[in-house]
Order: structure tokens, then sequence, then C-alpha cells
């Protein structure tokens, strides 16, 4: 290039002095090196000059956390004249570079490292400048999901939220129809009197009191209630009912300040439309014994250290496409596969990107992972291939002695019923072993404490399995009987005994047949399994969780990963680990948020999802089967949420909020979610929060414009796979185009957050606007929230963060200059973190808080330890009853065949279809969202239906030929949006020996009907769609609907996910 | 491990870039054998170099083999060759330096094929003369074109060749040739290629292959490398490891 045109800023030569200059002592040295070389070069002639290259300067360069999927990968994100125009990984954070660079990392330095990305975080702008983006109130000027919207005024959508009356007057057929506002639903607020009805519901469900002397007791309050013939529903404040997609840390915290001081107990997340039944699986077997029963398990999983497992075996985990995630999975991966060190098989009916890297693929029939895991679990009981040592530890005691961190209870003996069949753990005091014992817990509350019972040697030993003193160890497989004080004989057996016998049920052949391989694959892969001590780990994900068995499923495939002990081990299973945002970790947080924030009522009633309840404990109890399940081991029922509206069940509700999910669109049989939706008598208010008309949204009476996740806060925390203690943060790096609004006297773009503000300010609800955190710290605003969670997040750890030096808070602030006031205000937010303020710059300056690569490991296992113990016997998941059958749940995990709520085969609904329909993640679209951006939509327009070459040749089909996904629940093949409106259920056909034979599958994130994919009319102009976004197909709707529940796809009623990977369609040809 | 590799690569970089250019050769070296086909090096490159629709510079292509259950998927990231003997500029009716297109010999771009956008009639013949498809005419297209707006990221300066051009109607590169060019405005400041830094599964390998004491040196040195197209004489300078014959896949 013989002549650059100078672009009118400084010369590449000054330019390189600047940056030398500003690194000054605090740079690298190999940086500063390098740049004065570079100088001399440039003196030399040797280079020419040249525009500088703006993306470099740390004055350009913002952190945050990406979300354009939930990995939340840490985000560079290079800003010129105040837009977005590139981003990349950052390299202060282990997602995104392995090992991470350290937060002592020089800003001017690592302005220029950049970490890597996957397509969908490299895109993410392309998003944020979405131009189909919302940017004032929206209120419906038709019918629910015509697509007529009228723009309103900001306050007068929160007025008519907040006070109802007949706000669709306008709308035919809806001119009488009166509106309850959340004012009249906001009726029980006095903290005694919730607390003391609570105590006595909880009365009510143990039998213990009767809804007429409740009656009597409560008489003056009995009209804030739902129903006062079911106290156990409620307050009336149950009756708004908040929903969400993707929500992370932070928000969550501000959603929850609102919904706990409204008092409703209807808050409820998304997660079994993900992958629920792994997140509930995991709980139950991290119930604690607590000396009465289990309690206090995690909604967590674990995933494979997959840095130092030496194999690995994947089961309907997607990790090169999805699952947390390409980015710092892969980066763990790869060198070590190729160098040998690290091989794997893949358990999938597909033939994935990451099979495609694996030793070995298993294209299992779809939903019958457990049939493997008992094969295995069979083959290693009988070969005695387990870790003999882990399993017999009963106690924390006998663990510390073996060097273990965790222990499991299957030394530990169960009762047997009357059939033979496994029940409660059994109690040294009932066969006279040990008496139960007084225990003062540290609030100074007395309670007995029943001792479990091990069999050592042909002696019982009672057993507290928390006990760090007196070791205790107990013989694996046991069979036994004793006499209780009445002579009466109880049989037992040992959890493994149980396990044994569980997977003695089929023989290895069956095992196979039922999952559709061979005993000889079984074998092998068992064998290869428990040939690397604790350097082996099963990962699991989607696949196995998404069925109606998938509880077992994980259980069973969990089940495994105990076997060899290998939890908290290198090269083991692990778990997340992450900084604290909320203050209450360590004295130096300034925030303490529950100390500061005024007490209010504690919501109680049985949620509209009837989770952490029991069918026989409420009022409502008549016969099995109960018109829907109850969910004792579940919450965040996503696709309960919207049909027990439109169902009533077990009462009836006046509002829903929705926030970033589109339940239509994500759900399987998504088409009934949508029908729910149109019921104004049973949801007579609905308003969303969303940054688009989306396939949800869409239906809502009101829409408010949110913030893309490049404007905004978040706190992202970590996954199960990254043993590196974290916090990422997300923050505002560039300016939204939402309207401006006033709330609580303060200018803002409009929010989700400013929905909650402005609804408590008309409302009157305490804990937000003036002093809400106590005098003279109000909470007006996002950044009121956000920051002092920053300044707490910056005094957790064993030590502080360091003060940002004045240079860092030079390039703090001048890297915001682009923002508005209304976001980034230095003497505003100063104000906010107060002594804090240099600290929250230094970590606001690296996109979060993070630990270093030479602290997350400590010999040969993780720093951050799980340490407690994991459950083989479910005696909490055994102790519940089915709602539809009036049957146990199984408390030792085996293989479930797939089945309706009512346990029925779904033999008729599969009859004439023959081919089995699951979906995928393909790495370049997210589910909904990511259809908004230009570079993955240009990149992967549309998506196909994969069908098996022999299936395509049966049906006589060609590549790219057009068919339509039909199913028994969807005879017609099309999505029913209402209002007459249809969409068919059409894609194109490719052909591919990467697929298990008689199985089909789509990836998801094409096929729209809104976001920007749908003309709309807003304030009588009609904006026409981008048919760029329509591209694609998204079969969802083929999907089952339950027989007996009629309005909601196929569901797993222990676990909670939904089924998304059983149903049998045809594919019909569009001639 | 020590350090990620991106890193170590960086510092290669810039050790090669207080060499003289004679002394140096920049090449590019992909391990299929890590490669996830993430996609992500193309649409960093897409967004660091303002791209247009219709235009990729390394797109990643897959190839499936075998039958199942034994079926194989081979990922192949595929930009600019870089060619010793580049096929495009024989075509190139004003090509050398000072002309659209060239294959450079000094400074920081030295060994890479270059396009002046300034000298590019826009005649296409040069794109059809590759024989990696590696080359587009940018048809002045906008991804937000036919939305309500278009957006203004896409007309943001690109810092392609060192000059921060906005996209505008009738400003170069509008309706010239383009490709890959190993991002030699970034490579100038010290850093490496998008497609480099941002590859998950560090698959990507970029750095002066005369040094002995560089990366992507020794990863070369330690494993057989393959070329696309070898027969076409062309003298790539992006290598290839994989365990399948890339010429039967690729030709």
């Amino acid at each position: 290039m013989a002549e650059k045109p100078n672009q009118g800023g400084s010369s590449r030569r000054d330019f390189l002095k600047v940056t030398a200059a500003v690194g000054g002592g605090a740079m690298a040295a190999s940086q500063t090196t390098w740049a004065r070389g570079l100088v001399e070069q440039a003196e030399k002639g040797e280079l020419s000059a040249a525009a500088t290259y703006e993306l470099m300067k740390p004055e350009n360069t913002l952190y945050t956390t990406c979300l354009n999927c939930n990995t939340g990968c840490g985000l560079k994100v290079k800003v010129m004249d105040g837009v977005a125009v590139k981003i990349d990984g950052s390299p202060y954070n282990p997602f995104t570079l392995h090992p991470h660079l350290p937060m002592s990392l020089d800003l001017g330095a690592a302005a220029t490292i950049d970490g890597c990305l996957c397509p969908k975080g490299q895109a993410g702008h392309t998003g944020a400048y979405d131009p189909y983006r919302i940017r004032k109130v929206l209120k419906r000027a038709g019918k629910r999901g015509e697509g007529k919207w009228v723009s309103v005024p900001f306050d007068q959508a929160i007025d008519e939220i907040v006070n109802g009356g007949k706000l669709f007057a306008h709308v035919s057929g809806e001119e009488g129809r009166s509106i309850t506002g959340l004012k009249d639903l906001w009726v029980m607020k006095d903290p005694k009197v919730m607390a003391a009805m609570a105590g006595d519901v909880a009365l009510i469900r143990k039998k213990k009191m009767t809804v007429a002397d409740f009656k009597t007791k409560h008489a003056a309050h009995l009209d804030a209630l739902i129903d006062p013939d079911h106290p156990d529903f409620g307050p009336k404040n149950n009756q708004f009912v908040y929903m969400w997609g993707r929500k992370k840390g932070g928000r969550a915290d501000f959603d929850k300040r609102f919904t706990d001081a409204f008092g409703t107990n209807n808050t409820h997340g998304h997660t079994t439309v993900c992958q629920g039944s792994l997140y509930f699986a995991s709980k139950a077997m991290s119930e604690q014994y607590d000396g009465a029963g289990f309690s206090g398990g995690q909604k967590f999983y674990w995933q494979v250290d997959q840095e130092n497992a030496e194999y690995i075996l994947f089961v309907g985990a997607n990790l090169f496409d999805a699952n947390y995630g390409p980015t710092n999975r892969t980066s763990r991966m790869t060198d070590r596969m190729v160098e040998g060190k690290l091989k794997f098989t893949v358990i999938d009916p597909r033939y994935t990107k990451l099979a495609s890297k694996g030793a070995r693929w298993v294209p299992v029939k779809p939903g019958t992972d457990a049939a493997f895991a008992m094969g295995m679990t069979r083959w290693i009981l009988e070969n005695k291939r387990y870790d003999a040592r882990y399993l017999g530890n009963a106690n924390k005691a006998a663990a510390t002695a073996d060097k273990e961190t965790t222990w499991s209870n299957g030394p530990c003996l169960v009762k047997l019923g009357k059939e033979g069949e496994p029940t409660t753990l059994l109690r040294a005091h009932e066969v006279g072993i040990k008496a139960k014992e007084i225990r003062k817990a540290a609030d100074g509350k007395e309670s007995e404490f029943e001792f479990l019972v091990v069999m050592k040697d042909g002696k019982a030993i009672a057993v507290d399995p928390n006990d760090d003193k007196d070791p205790v160890e107990g013989d694996l497989f046991v069979t036994t009987e004793f006499k209780d004080e009445k002579g009466t004989v109880i049989k037992a057996k040992s959890s493994l005994q149980i396990m044994l016998e569980a997977a003695q049920a089929k023989s290895l052949v069956e095992w196979a047949k039922e999952c559709g391989t061979t005993a000889k694959v079984i074998t092998e892969v068992a064998k290869e399994f428990t040939s690397h001590g604790k350097k082996a780990g099963v990962d699991m994900h989607r696949g196995p969780a998404q069925h109606t068995n998938g509880f077992y499923n994980i259980s069973a495939l969990m089940n495994l990963n105990l076997l060899i002990g290998n939890f908290d081990w290198t090269g083991g299973m692990i778990a997340a680990s992450t900084f604290n945002v909320d203050g209450t970790k360590t004295d130096r947080q300034p925030f303490p948020l529950p100390k500061i924030t005024p007490k209010s009522g504690k919501p109680f009633g049985v949620s509209i999802i009837r989770h952490d309840a029991k069918y026989e404990e409420s009022t409502v109890f008549a016969n099995y089967p109960a018109k829907r399940n109850w969910w004792p081991l579940a919450s965040d029922v996503y696709e309960e949420i919207i049909p027990s509206m439109a169902d009533a069940y077990p009462y009836a509700t006046k509002v829903l909020f929705s926030y970033m999910g589109t339940p239509g669109y994500a759900l399987p049989a998504g088409h009934t979610q949508i029908a729910a939706l149109l019921d104004l008598e049973k949801i007579p208010l609905y308003f969303a929060s969303d940054i688009t008309v989306g396939t949800t949204s869409l239906y809502a009476d009101y829409i408010f414009p949110d913030l893309h996740y490049l404007e905004r806060w978040e706190f992202q925390g970590s996954h199960p796979n990254m043993p590196v203690k974290i916090q990422p943060v997300r923050q505002p790096v560039i300016a939204s185009p939402n309207e401006v609004v006033k709330v609580f006297g303060e200018d803002q773009p409009i929010s989700i957050e400013t929905v909650w503000l402005a609804l408590a300010e008309k409302l009157g609800m305490p804990g937000f606007g003036k002093d809400a955190f106590g005098p003279g710290k109000d909470l007006n605003r996002p950044d009121d929230f956000y920051l002092r969670m920053v300044a707490n997040l910056a005094h957790d750890g064993k030590e502080s963060v360091p003060d940002a030096s004045s240079e860092e808070m030079q390039i703090f602030q001048k890297s915001r200059r682009h923002l508005p006031r209304n976001v980034f205000d230095p003497v505003r937010w100063a104000a906010i973190c107060g002594d804090s303020w240099k600290k929250v710059a230094y970590v606001l300056t690296r996109g979060g808080r993070f630990d270093s690569q030479e602290n997350s490991y400590k010999g040969d296992h993780v720093a951050n330890k799980y340490a407690k113990q994991i459950n083989i016997y479910q005696e909490k998941t055994y102790k519940v009853k089915d709602a539809f059958t009036g049957k146990h749940f199984l408390g030792m995990a085996t293989f479930v065949p797939i089945a309706d709520t009512l346990g029925n085969a779904p033999d008729a609904l599969a009859k004439g279809h023959d081919l089995h329909l699951v979906t995928q993640r393909d790495v370049r679209m997210t589910k909904s969202r990511t259809i908004t951006n230009s570079y993955l939509t240009a990149l992967y327009p549309e998506n196909a239906i994969l069908v098996h070459t022999s299936d395509a040749k049966r049906l006589g089909f060609k590549k790219g030929q057009q068919v339509r996904v039909v199913s028994a629940t969807n005879p017609e093949g099309t999505w029913n949006l209402g209002n007459g409106r249809k969409k068919d259920m059409i894609g194109k056909v490719e052909i591919t020996e990467t697929i298990r034979p008689g199985v089909i599958t789509f990836t998801l994130g094409h096929g729209h009907w809104a976001t920007g994919a749908m003309d709309l009319v807003v304030d009588g102009e009609v904006i026409k769609a981008d048919p760029h976004r329509q591209g694609g197909i998204h079969a969802n709707a083929a999907m089952w609907v339950d027989p007996h529940l009629k309005n909601t796809c196929m569901i797993d009623k222990v676990g909670g996910s939904v089924s998304f990977y059983d149903t049998k369609v045809r594919l019909v040809p569009v001639r | 491990m020590s350090k990620d590799v991106l890193v170590t690569m960086q510092e290669d970089a810039k050790r090669a870039l207080g060499r003289s250019a004679k002394g140096r050769r920049w090449a590019m070296l992909i391990d299929l054998r890590k490669c996830v086909g993430c996609h992500g090096c193309t649409v960093a490159c897409m967004s660091e170099n303002k791209l247009p629709p219709g235009i990729v510079y390394r797109p990643v292509l897959e190839f499936q083999r075998g039958t199942y259950p034994n079926p194989k998927r081979v990922f192949l990231p595929r930009p600019c060759m870089h060619c010793d003997h580049p096929p495009c500029v024989a075509e190139c009716p004003k090509p050398g330096k000072g002309g659209a297109t060239w294959k450079e010999s000094e400074g920081v771009g030295a060994g890479l094929v270059l396009i002046n956008y300034q000298e590019c009639i826009g005649c296409g013949s040069c794109v059809s003369a590759c024989p990696y498809g590696a080359r587009d005419l940018d048809e002045g297209l906008f991804h937000t074109d036919g939305t309500p707006e278009r957006q203004k990221y896409e007309s943001m300066p690109s810092f392609e060749y060192g000059i921060a051009a906005k996209r505008a109607k009738d400003t170069p590169p509008m309706e010239k040739a383009r490709k890959c060019h190993f991002c030699l405005h970034r490579l100038e400041n010290g850093m490496l290629p998008e497609c480099v830094t941002t590859c998950v599964g560090r698959a990507t390998y970029f750095g002066d292959v005369n040094d002995p004491e560089s990366e992507i040196y020794k990863v070369i040195k330690a494993n057989k490398v393959q070329f696309l197209k070898p027969k076409k004489g062309t003298k790539p300078r992006v290598y290839y490891i994989s365990d399948e014959n890339l010429e039967v896949i690729y030709g």
C-alpha cells in the first residue's frame, strides 16, 4: 500500500508513543519493550503511517458479560463514537482465555489482548442495534396477538396496570371488560398477619387444624384471601404472577425485592424448559440428612473438570454447540484431545460436533439413557470396578480419613415394604440400636435426632452422616432383617444392594436392547469409565433430562459418578463457585441487602404451579388423578405457569407479567401456551417486558421496552464446569434507544427495573425510592441497586480488591464518555459507592471478579469443593406420591419407560407416526433471541429437518424437499397463532448419515412468527417484517400434548422437565 | 499450562515484528482435529471488517463422510491462502504494488496478498481466478436494509489495511474485490488476526514460520501438514493438520 490516507487522527507514531506513556511503569514489561520497538520501527520508516487502530485503546474498551446464550462469556466491547463496533473475549475472564490473565494486568496491556468468543458473542451488538426493537410502551389496540398497537406514555401504562378498569374499551368485544389492577391484589400487607396465617396454613397441611378453625381464628382477614374455604391458596397478592425466561443475579434480586414486598408467591422461572430434571435430580441427590428427614438440597448440578479428566462419558450434551459452552469448555479440551490425554464417548442419537471428535459414538434410542446407565451399573457392580473404599464411607469422618470430601449413603440401610419394595431409610431407634438424641441447633432450638443404620461385618451400627469425629464405614451389599420392639420383622437392604438389584432387573443384553445398542458397547464403555480412577466422569445435559423419565435418567447417570467417587477430585465432578454480591458473606461488604431492606410479609400459600407442595396436604385433595401435577421436588416449572392460570388450578389469578422469555416459542407444544394466553377471562391482564414484539409478548396487553444486555446490569454467576471462582458483571456499555422517563424524580431509559420502580412508586410500596436502604440511601434508579452490589462484590473473598489507580479512574471515566448522564454519572456513582468507589471502578474496569487459575486447585482436589453427602438412595423422593396415581415415586434410580402423566405408554399417540422427533442447538443460534442478530441470520438463514439417508430413501425424500411435520396431537402440522392466523410447520429436508435412523432433528432458533418476522401496526402505521427472520422451521408445536392435561406438553412429573424428545411424527411431503 | 496459546502466539508475533520483513514468513496453520465448527472465526471476521451480506472472508466448510454408525464430520475453515503464486494477482488487470492487488514484499504485510481498494476497478477477474473461492465482489449491500432503519454499526469505519474507512455509497471497498488480509491492521499493532484470537478450539495458529521459537513452527514441525489444492501450484501460506486426506475432501 503505497499511500494510506491519514484519517485525521494522530499518526501511528504519535499513537504508539501515547500508548507506551499511558501504560507507564504498570505496563507489562514485554508489552512496553514491544511498543518501543514499534516506535523505533516507525521512526526508521519500516512501518507506514496509518490511521490509528481505535479498537486497541483502553479508553475505547469496556468489559461486560455476554447474554446471547446463558454461558455468559466475558466480553470486551470496543466502542467508537458511542457505537459498539466490535466484541471480543475478555482476557480477564476464565471463560474466554485459559488460563485467564490476572486482574492486576494493566488496562492498556489488556486492551491489546483479545480472548475467544463464539459467533453469537461476536455478533451480540447486532442484536442491540436491531431495528425492530421497541422504544416506547406499546398497548394493545386489537385482539391479543393481532399485532395492532398504540404507543402510550409510560406513566399511563403504569397507572392503568396499578388501578385497573375498563382498559381495553377501544377493542371490539372488550368494551365492558373491567380489569383488576395490582392495587386490588396488594391487599395483605401486615407481616404479622401473614406469618400467623402462614403458620396455620402449615397446620392445615399437616391436618392439625381444620379450615373451619382457621376461618374462626382469622375472621378479620379472610377478605384478603383468594378463597377463605381454601386458606392454603394464600392471599389475593398471589393472584399477581411474575414469570421469566433468562434472568441472572442482580435482576433476580431486584425483582424479588418487589415481589416479596408485594407478597406474591407466584414468581416462576423457566428451568424446566432447559434441563430442569438435571437440576432437580441433582437437588434430590444433594438433600442432606437433618436428623429427621432430608432438607437443604441445592438446585444445581455437577459437570466434569474437563481440563484434568482422562475420560468423559458425555450423555446428551452438545457442548461444541451449546451447554455452557463452546468457549470455555472447548478451549479446555482440544489440546488434550489431540495429545491423547483426554478420551471421550458421546451417547446421543445425533452425531453432534462433539461426537465427531469423540473416541466412540453411541447412538442410543432417545429416552433410554437410564437403560444404558443401568447396564453399566450392573457391569461395574458385578465386576467390582467401583471404588469400594469410597462407597463404604457412611459419614464425614470416614470420608475425611480416606482423603475424600464427599460420601454417599450407599451403605445405609433402607426398609422394605410389604412387596419387598424399598421405602424409607431405617432409623436406629426403630430397631433398638440407638435411641433418638435431643440436639440443640445454633439458634437454641431443640430437636430430636434419629440415627441411620449401616451393617459392618454382620453388626448393625448407628450412624450420623455428618459426624466428623467418629468414622463409620458400612458393608456395601447387605440384605438383612431386624425385629422392632413389638417383635415385628423389619426387612432392610443397603442402598447399594437396592441399586444392584435394580441393575440386575435386566441382563446386559436386555438393557442394551432397550437403548438400542449392544452389551459389548455397554461393557466396553463401563470398562473404560472405570479405568481412570477419579479422573473420569459422566457429564450430561438436556439429552437425558428432557424426557418424561428425565429425573431417573439423570439420577441413574449421576449414580455412575458415585460408583467411582469422583466428586471434588481434579478430573472428576465439580460444581460452580461464585463471589457474593448481596453483602451477606463478609463483614467488609458495605451493603448487606437483606439487613437494609424493610421487612415485608413473607409470601405464603401454594403457588399457581404447586411447587414445594404435596397434593395430599392441600385442601383441594380429592382423588387420584389430580387435575394437574404437584411438585414437591421441583420448582420453576415453566410449562405449568400459563396453562395452570388457564385452568385456574388450584385458583384463579388476575395479572401476569413476563420477562425475557417466550414460552409460546420455547416450550414443546408451545401453541397450547398461546391458546391459554388468548383467554381474557382466565388471564385478564398480561403485561410483558421485552426488547421486541416477541413470539409470546405479541399476546400481551402492554409491552414495556427492556434494555439489551449491552445496556444493563446483572451478575452472571458461573457454571458447573468452571473450576475458577468468579462473578462476571454485566454493566451498561452503550446507551439505550429506549424512551427516557421519570421515576422517583429521576430520568432513566425504560427497563424492567424502571417498571418495578414505577409500580412501587405508584403503589406506595416500602423499600423503594427515598431512603430505601436506610437514611440517605435511595433506590430511585437501577444503578442505586447494582452499584451497591458491585461494592459488595469488591469486598467479598479473603481480601477486598485494590483501589483503581488514578490512571485507571481516568480510563474508567473516559471509556464511558459516550454514556448519557441518566446511565453513567461519575459524581452520582461515587456518592452511591462511598468509600468503595475506587474498588467498584477496579471491578468494573475488568468486567467482574475472577479468582486465579492457581487458586482453583489444591493438590488432587478442586479448591472450590462440594464437600457433603450425596444420596444414592433418595428417601425424600420416595416419600412423594405421584399426584396422578397415588403411588410412591422410586427412591432408587432406574430405567422408567416414556409415559404420559397417567402412566400410560404413548402407543396410541405414536401409532402411524414413524419418526422420532428430537431437537438440537446450533452454535449460531440461541432459541428465540438470536434471529435479531444480523450477522448470525446472514450466516445461518434457515435450518432444516435432518433425516437419515435410509429414512429419506424409504420415504422417497430428496435433499431440500419441503415437508410438513405432523403428530397425533397436531395432525394439521401448523402453529395455531390465534385470531385465525396459522403458520405452517414446513421445513426442508437435509439427508445425513449423522443421526440414528428413525430419529429426526432440527436446530432451535428459526421459524419465527414475531420478533421482526411479522408485520405490525403501531400507531396506525404498518411496520413491515424482515423476510430474513422468517426462514426455517420451528417444529415444537408437533410435540405431544399430554392426553390428561390437554393444554400442556408431556412432562416429567418427578423432575419437572418438559418432554422435548419423546414425540413420534410423520413428515408429509409438500407439493 | 502456563499460558493460553493465544498469549504465546501474540508474543511470537510481536517478536516477529521486531525482525526485518525479509527474514520473516507469516503463515497460518489450522489444526482441523481441534476445529469444532463453531463459526466464531467467520463472524469475528465479519464484525472486524464490517463485511456486508454475501461476503465472508473465512467460511467454515463442513464435509460429512462415511456411513452410519461410523460417519465423520470435518470442519474446514477456509481463509485466503495468501499464495506465494497467487492466481488472483495473475488475472488482475492492474497487478503489482501500486496496482490493485499484489504479493507484498515489504513491511509488516510482507508475504501477504493485498488489495488496494482505491485501485481495484471491481472487474471480478480475480474472483473467478481464485481456486479457493476466497475473493468476492462487494455488492454494496447492508444487513439492515429492508428493515425500519439501517444501523450505524454497519457504516462505522473498519480498519482494513490501516485505513479507517466508513462504509458509504460509491466509496471503497464497495464494488471492489474483497478477501482476507490476515488482519494486517491488527498485525501492525501487535495483535493476532481475529480468526486466531476468537478460536474456541485454539485450532488456528499464526506466526512467523521462520522462527523456531514460535508456536506455529513447533506445531508444524511436530505434525504432518497439508495444503488445499496442492496440485494447483499456488503455494499457499495456510497449512492444515487433519487426520483426513484433504485432497480427497477438498481437492
